[in-house]
């Protein structure tokens, strides 16, 4: 069942034309990995995802709806906030930095979420949150505040608030590149475990080796636009692409 | 040189002084809350995109800014009657004044606090479906109430302290009372003495409180 379908998006910031063109549908269950260079498009392309970004053209669909704005006749037109919002949970985000609201414990970072937006009662959305936080391992942080905890455990609560909005697909945009090495398996591993249980999930990543482990297709963007795509085997392997294989060869080590 | 310090004549007038200070809290609280008010909306509509409001909101807060406060304030008791025809009393002419001189002050302050909430703390709210007004009521002016505090609380300082200015209009505030009683007593030293001190023990706890509190969030969040 196809869950994600990109459809020839575009986005330009002024004269620079950031994304050229990208299609990609992605199915449910699919673990998707998007590699490439430093300004190849990569972060706007998951930002133009969930619509944090609205693509200059081309449209985004989830579940056959289009995302962020719709269609009445031929035109489209925005969605109202509240339409918007609904949207935006189903494809919950793990950033770079974390972003951990730096106010609220651990367990009410991942609260949030279910009670400000889904409107679930507080009991229930505290039972919701523990439980996502168990999944990460972090149980027993529910109540240390974000400066409390280590890059890789603050990484692991971002996971869990994704966790809690009960979404249809997560969005990971290098979730370790901002780890120091020791701390990064630990979040692989949960990240590995999600893929597992059959979570659909699309990340951004310069972790060759997890990339290759882990996604069921690999999605190789240079310049705005898709410049390789296939399985493991293919990008990290068969491809006669020799931008792949270089781009490749130079991470890969 | 020798003066002869006399404070038993402050003390038969301790009840009117007290009632200057009560006024003088009062009329610093009421402009407190107006001008952090329309400080904030001033700050809002100073970050929305809609044409012309931005640089007609920035204008009138240099504008107000660069106006001595007792200059606003004589020239609206005095000046704006003749102008409009309406004579507004004393006491509302000064919350008046005050507030929009001090909105300037508060609204810069409200803008640095809300520009300087990172943007990442943002997106992620947004990520996780919050509404505009979810992520500003929720994330942001939490955030910005944290780090703005100190600059919050000396700007309610500088109003309490500039009330003494109503004495101009004839508003009996602590100062004015303070000099009325001088003027009968002959004892100015004596009365701007206990004026000062009454400023002082008004003041200097509210700083301290503004201080623990500050140092007890810091020490929860950001350690
Ligand atoms: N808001 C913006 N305004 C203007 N230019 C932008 C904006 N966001 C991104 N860009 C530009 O778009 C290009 C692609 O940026 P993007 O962040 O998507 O790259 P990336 O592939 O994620 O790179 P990295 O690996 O460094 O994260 C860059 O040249 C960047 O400067
Ligand atoms: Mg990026």
């Amino acid at each position: 069942m196809t869950l994600l379908a990109i459809r020839d998006v575009h986005k330009s910031y002024g004269a620079l034309e950031v994304l050229k063109g990208i299609d990609l549908t992605v199915e449910a269950g699919e673990i998707v990995g998007f590699i490439g260079a430093s300004g190849s498009g990569k972060s706007t392309l998951l930002r133009c995802i969930n619509h944090m970004e609205a693509p200059t053209r081309g449209e985004v669909l989830l579940e056959g709806e289009t995302v962020g704005v719709k269609k009445v006749g031929d035109r489209h037109v925005p969605r109202s906030s509240a339409e918007l919002s609904q949207q935006r949970r189903k494809m919950a985000m793990v950033f770079q930095h974390f972003n951990l609201w730096p106010h609220k414990t651990a367990l009410e970072n991942v609260m949030e979420g279910p009670v400000v937006v889904q409107k679930i009662e507080r009991e229930k959305a505290r039972a919701k949150a523990l439980a996502a936080l168990a999944r990460v391992g972090l149980a027993d942080k529910a109540d240390s505040y974000p400066s409390r905890l280590s890059g890789g455990q603050q990484q692991r609560v971002g996971i869990a608030r994704a966790l809690a909005l009960e979404p249809q697909i997560i969005l990971f945009d290098e979730p370790t590149s901002a780890l120091d090495p020791e701390l990064v398996n630990e979040v692989l591993a949960v990240i590995q475990g999600l893929a597992n249980d059959g979570m659909t999930l699309i990340i951004v990543t310069h972790e060759m080796r997890f990339a290759r482990d882990v996604c069921d297709r690999v999605v190789f963007l240079d310049k705005g636009r898709i410049a390789d795509i296939g399985p493991p085997s293919h990008i990290f392997g068969a491809t006669a692409n020799a931008r792949t294989q270089e781009f490749v060869r130079n991470y890969y080590g | 040189m020798e003066y002869d310090w006399n404070f038993a004549i402050v003390w038969d007038y301790r009840a009117v002084l007290l009632r200057g200070l009560l006024y003088t809290v009062m009329l610093a609280a009421i402009t407190i809350v107006t001008s952090m008010i329309l400080g904030l909306v001033l700050a809002l509509l100073r970050g929305s995109k809609v044409p012309f409001v931005y640089p007609v909101i920035s204008t009138m807060i240099s504008v107000v800014r660069a106006v001595p406060v007792l200059v606003l304030l004589v020239w609206m008791y005095y000046c704006l009657p003749i102008i409009t025809g309406l004579k507004l009393e004393g006491f509302t002419t000064v919350v008046i004044a005050l507030s929009i001189y001090s909105s300037a002050f508060f609204a810069e302050i409200f803008r640095g606090g809300i520009q300087s909430i990172d943007r990442g703390h943002i997106e992620a709210a947004q990520s996780v479906g919050m509404t505009r007004g979810q992520v500003f009521q929720r994330i942001v002016a939490p955030l910005a109430f944290q780090r703005i505090f100190p600059p919050l609380v000396n700007q309610c300082i500088l109003v309490l302290k500039n009330t003494t200015l109503a004495g101009y209009v004839a508003v009996p505030e602590l100062l004015y009372l303070g000099q009325q009683i001088s003027v009968r007593t002959f004892r100015p030293l004596e009365l701007l003495t206990v004026v000062a001190v009454l400023f002082v023990v008004t003041i200097v706890p509210l700083t301290l409180a503004a201080e623990y509190f500050e140092k007890k969030y810091r020490e929860k969040y950001f350690r």
